[in-house]
Formats: C-alpha cells, sequence, structure tokens
C-alpha cells in the first residue's frame, strides 16, 4: 500500500501546488474532463434505458426536440442515448488497450533499458518499425484477423502503444540506472534483479500517467475510426461512436447533421480532455524529473 | 556511415539501413496473417462460406505449409515483385499487384493534397504563434494545434461535407471525378493528367474533387507543423547567430525570414518523416468518408470480401512505401542540411 501511495499518489502533487501555472489548468481541466466520461460512462447507462438504443424504438430521422434533445437516427435510434451508452464501449477499450500495452510494453522496456547491448539495439529496432508503420492499419489487419468485439479491438489497438510504452520506459531506465543509489546498491551487494525490480522500476513508474494520457486520446481515436471502417464491434454494442458516424454518412446528403454532430463532439472532448491532461502532466513531471536528477 | 562521400553514396548507405526495418515490417504482416491464434481464413470469411471451401482456400494459398516454407515463399513473392493474384469477388483471378498499382495514385493524389494544405497552415500558424510567444494569439495558435490533432479526421470530413457540399454546394461531396469523361491514364493522378492532356476543364474538376478530402485531412495534419515550427522558431529566434543580426540592426521580420525561418524549417522535414504514418492512416478514414477510391479502399473491400492475397499485398506495398519516404526524407535532410555529414 505504501508502494502504491508514494508511486501513484504523490505524482498528483506537484499537480496541486502547479494548479496556477498553464501545464497545471490544462492537467486539471483534462482530469476534470475524464472524470467525467468515468461518471457517465458507469452511471449513464443506469440512467438511460438501454431500449432506447435499439432500431425502431421511435420514429427515423427526428430533428433534435425537448424529446429527443440529439434527435434520432436512420433507423430510430435515441442519439443521445446511443452516446451514453458508447461511453462506457469508448472507455473499456481505453482500459483494455492501456492496459495490455502497460503489461507487455512496461517490463520488455525495463529490461531492454536495464540489459542493454545487443538485445536492446534489436528490442528498438524492432519497437521503432512498428511506431513508423500507421498504427490504424496495422490495428485494422489485426482486427480483421481475430473479428470484432470490445476485447479483440482492445487487443489490436495495444500493438500501436506497445512501442509508446517500452520507449518511454526504456528512456527512463536508461537514465536511472546511472544515479548514484543504483551504483550504492550495486555496491553493498543487491542483486540484478533486485536493483531492477526495486530500485529502478520503483522510479520508472512515475512516467505512466504522462503515457498513458497521452496514447488514451490516440487509443479512442483508432478504436473510433475502426469502428468507422466497420471493423470494430458487433452490431449489437449499445453505442459505439465509430458506427454512429459510419451510420451517419449516409444521411449526410440530405442535410441530417444530428447523427455526425454529437457523437463527433463527444470524441472530441474526450481526447482533448485526455490530451490535456497528457500534455499538462508532461510539462509538471518532466521538469520535475530533471530538478530531482540534478 | 563513411565520415565523407558523395550524396549518392550516403543515400544507398541509408537504403542499405533502412532493409531490416523492412523486413520487421514484413515479418510482422507475415505473422499477423498466419501466426495468430485461430484461423484467418475462417475468420475473414465469418461463416459467409462452408468449412470445405475455407480449407480449399487455405490450400491453395500454402497456408497449410509449414510456417518456414510459407515465409521463404513470402519474401520471394515480394522481393520478385510477384504478389499473387487476387480470390475476392471484385477483383476474382486479376494480378494483386496490377490491382494495387492502379489504385495507388488516388492515394497519393490526395496525399500530395493533404500535405500542401497541412503545410500552408501549419506554417503559418507556426511562425505567428513563434513570434507572438504568449500573446493571446500564439495561446490560441497552441490550442489549435492540441484539438485540431485530436479531431476524429472522418467525422471533419463529415462536417466539411455539410458546410461546404451539402449546404454551399461548393464542393462535391464524394468521388475522384464526375461529369466529364475521365483523363486520359498517365500518372494516374487526375489534375496532372488533365493538364498533360491541356483540359483545363478536367482539371478544375479534379481539383473540385480533391479539394475537400485534402483540407480535411490536411488540417488534422497541420496541428503538428504547427507545434514543430513554434518551437523549432522559438529555439533559432534566440539562437547566437541571430542574436548578432539583431545587433547590427537588421529589422526584426526581415531576421525572423531570412535568418531563424529557414534553420526553423530543417527540424520540420525531419519530423516530416514521423508524419507519414498519421498521413496514410488519415488517408484510409478519409477515403472512406469520401469514397476516393485509393488504397484504403481497396483494403476495406479486399477485408469484406476476405481477399486474402490482396490483403497482404495492400499491407507490404504501405510497408515499402513508408519505408521508402523514410529514406528519402533522410537523403533531403542530408541536402538541405550542412550538419549532416556524408
Amino acid at each position: 500500500m505504501e508502494w502504491l501511495h508514494s508511486r501513484l499518489v504523490r505524482p498528483f502533487r506537484p499537480l496541486i501546488r502547479e494548479r496556477h501555472t498553464l501545464p497545471g489548468i490544462l492537467s486539471w481541466i483534462g482530469l476534470g474532463t475524464l472524470i467525467a466520461f468515468i461518471l457517465v460512462g458507469i452511471f449513464g447507462p443506469v440512467l438511460v434505458s438501454i431500449d432506447q438504443t435499439k432500431a425502431l424504438a421511435y420514429p427515423i430521422l427526428l430533428p433534435p426536440s425537448l424529446q429527443h434533445v440529439m434527435g434520432t437516427d436512420g433507423i430510430g435510434r435515441d442519439v443521445f442515448a446511443r452516446v451514453i451508452w458508447g461511453t462506457r464501449t469508448s472507455l473499456m477499450i481505453m482500459a483494455i488497450g492501456a492496459l495490455l500495452a502497460l503489461v507487455v510494453g512496461f517490463p520488455i522496456g525495463l529490461l531492454s533499458g536495464f540489459v542493454g547491448g545487443k538485445v536492446d539495439r534489436v528490442l528498438v529496432l524492432v519497437m521503432d518499425s512498428v511506431y513508423a508503420f500507421p498504427g490504424l492499419l496495422l490495428a485494422a489487419l489485426i482486427a480483421a484477423v481475430i473479428g470484432k468485439g470490445i476485447f479483440n479491438i482492445g487487443i489490436a489497438i495495444t500493438v500501436i502503444y506497445i512501442p509508446l510504452y517500452f520507449r518511454v520506459t526504456r528512456n527512463q531506465t536508461l537514465s536511472t540506472r546511472e544515479e548514484l543509489y543504483v551504483e550504492a546498491g550495486r555496491a553493498l551487494g543487491a542483486r540484478s534483479w533486485t536493483i531492477m525490480l526495486s530500485y529502478i522500476a520503483y522510479n520508472v513508474v512515475i512516467v505512466i500517467p504522462v503515457i498513458f494520457s497521452l496514447s488514451a486520446a490516440d487509443t479512442i481515436l483508432t478504436a473510433a475510426g475502426l469502428s468507422y471502417l466497420g471493423l470494430g464491434l458487433e452490431i449489437d454494442i449499445p453505442g459505439d461512436w465509430g458506427r454512429d458516424l459510419s451510420d451517419a454518412q449516409r444521411f449526410l446528403g440530405s442535410g441530417i447533421w444530428w447523427t455526425s454532430l454529437f457523437p463527433g463532439l463527444m470524441i472530441i472532448l474526450l481526447t482533448v480532455g485526455l490530451s490535456f491532461l497528457g500534455e499538462g502532466l508532461n510539462d509538471i513531471i518532466n521538469p520535475l524529473l530533471k530538478k530531482e536528477r540534478a | 556511415m563513411p565520415k565523407s562521400g558523395s550524396l549518392a553514396a550516403y543515400a544507398l548507405t541509408r537504403l542499405f539501413l533502412s532493409l531490416p526495418m523492412l523486413l520487421i515490417l514484413l515479418t510482422i504482416v507475415f505473422a499477423v496473417l498466419r501466426v495468430i491464434p485461430g484461423d484467418p481464413i475462417a475468420a475473414l470469411f465469418a461463416g459467409r462460406a462452408p468449412p470445405d471451401v475455407v480449407a480449399q482456400t487455405r490450400h491453395q494459398l500454402g497456408l497449410d505449409l509449414p510456417y518456414w516454407q510459407q515465409y521463404i515463399f513470402y519474401l520471394g513473392q515480394i522481393f520478385t515483385g510477384n504478389f499473387g493474384t487476387s480470390i475476392g469477388e471484385n477483383y476474382h483471378g486479376k494480378s494483386v499487384l496490377a490491382i494495387i498499382l492502379d489504385k495507388l495514385p488516388a492515394t497519393v493524389e490526395l496525399a500530395i493534397g493533404a500535405m500542401i494544405v497541412a503545410s500552408i497552415i501549419g506554417i503559418a500558424a507556426g511562425v505567428v504563434s513563434g513570434t507572438n510567444r504568449d500573446k493571446p494569439s500564439d495561446v490560441a495558435l497552441r490550442l489549435y494545434g492540441t484539438i485540431i490533432f485530436v479531431i476524429p479526421v472522418f467525422w471533419l470530413g463529415q462536417i466539411l461535407q455539410l458546410i461546404f457540399a451539402v449546404d454551399l454546394g461548393w464542393f462535391p461531396a464524394q468521388l475522384r471525378f464526375s461529369g466529364l469523361p475521365f483523363p486520359n491514364q498517365v500518372t494516374g493522378l487526375y489534375t496532372v493528367d488533365s493538364l498533360l492532356q491541356g483540359r483545363l476543364d478536367m482539371f478544375l474538376v479534379a481539383l473540385q474533387h480533391l479539394v475537400l478530402p485534402s483540407l480535411t485531412l490536411g488540417l488534422v495534419l497541420s496541428g503538428f507543423f504547427t507545434k514543430t515550427v513554434r518551437a523549432n522558431l522559438l529555439r533559432t529566434v534566440n539562437a547566437d547567430y541571430v542574436e548578432a543580426a539583431r545587433a547590427r540592426g537588421i529589422p526584426e521580420g526581415r531576421i525572423i525570414s531570412r535568418y531563424a525561418f529557414k534553420n526553423a524549417l530543417i527540424p520540420v522535414v525531419t519530423v516530416l518523416g514521423l508524419q507519414f504514418a498519421i498521413l496514410f492512416a488519415g488517408a484510409v478514414l478519409t477515403e472512406r468518408t469520401f469514397s476516393w477510391d485509393g488504397m484504403g479502399m481497396l483494403l476495406l473491400k479486399s477485408i469484406d470480401s476476405a481477399d486474402y492475397p490482396m490483403i497482404q499485398g495492400v499491407i507490404v506495398v504501405y510497408a515499402l512505401i513508408i519505408v521508402g519516404l523514410s529514406v528519402i526524407i533522410d537523403v533531403i535532410n542530408g541536402l538541405i542540411d550542412p550538419r549532416v555529414r556524408y
């Protein structure tokens, strides 16, 4: 518990201290947005009946009104209900993708940075190659091969973000490895594993909130993109922003704007929030890391 | 890398060094399409074909051979430029490579259009932002750079369609060409082909169709340009040689345009190389939004029709393009940046 507290709570202390600076303000706006979306994702589906997200629940293509604040879509679903249920779907994919990328990318990055040498060079080359390839295409390929579904899309997306987690973890490990206290631990006779896991990993974990929020916005976009391309989720998922935008496409020519506008705005609100959080945290935590080292 | 030598030698070295990256990408594509648990052919057909058809297709494609044999065959195919024949309903029996080369120009035209839009908007915004540090215009443009970058490109395309195609009727919302006979195929870029043919009317039609997709993709990419140009300009406006120019009494506008700007652009070319991944991913989505008949649409149709050789071919061509572009960018960098020694 003490470990968790010091690693996961301590990074937020500078967030409180820096709350009046621009990075601080951005971070707080971002964090607030993320929390708001999480609350919508948890409680929204409890408050909004799933029946409204089903085909033929209402007359088709009703413009926004008091009964349907965001209108109804081309097959009679309430756009507002779809948007609310879609929040849960997006957050689930984001969580699965980020968690898997962390579970794979973090240890490999740690090992690569710690061991160094040939192993490190090969791993960096592999990860850089994956990173250079269009992520959406790779995810689309994987999604096409392993099939639709929230978990499968999470896996497909993970592949894109493993290189990111790998690279940041590795670079952080490389610089932490040279610290005096690591040297001291070695002099005291600590084994390599002990040094890697309890001396270095301990200090590398601090960058995870930054990588998470920087990659999370992209995760949302990629997941929505896959759904938009028809490679994402099964048709019976009650909310799927990407698919809703794909469905909206047919009616654009008749000037039906509400089926496109609202799901898109939800994506943007969430991604902008996440990138504010990511860039803010990056500005706050990175100088801090430099200061600690100096 | 040799310390000195001709640019050609540098380019060759760079090409050679890119081979491992190409091999890694090709291996990953191979692995995804074959080694992933489960049966890719069955997954692609998704229950639309009886088991004996699935088994027959697998045998026909040699997917029941040991992996090492498949891998050698696969690399052999790519390096001899023979990508096999299509098994999908759209192009059954046709050469995969011929179909891909037929669709490639559309994607290239879209990519060039988007890059032009992104450079113009991104560089202009970056310069305004960088020369007005922390003033309201800078803060606004920095926000623009952050927000535009995380807007879903397909949604932006839909909104631009609603405004400029449906509402105002200025530009067509779909396809690459309409209303006139198609230009004679030379490069496959309709804007270029129509000019080669000397038909201004065709050129305008092609350009009109190109505007909205390029604007959509270009706007999203411009965010990154804005940030990079701004950051580099901030670094160069305070550099010693710029300070020296200032001390000599050269007007600030001239300092920015002649001294700071030029050197601020060099790193932009470097990061341009990183943008191609985002550009091609965005192009797939944009092609779908505007029914733009390029490689992305081809990939989606191939996935739909379980056209395994075509899917593999398209992804491999994307990998070749990405690696090729990264080499070209490095060589250009060597040309314009005197610090790169070759």
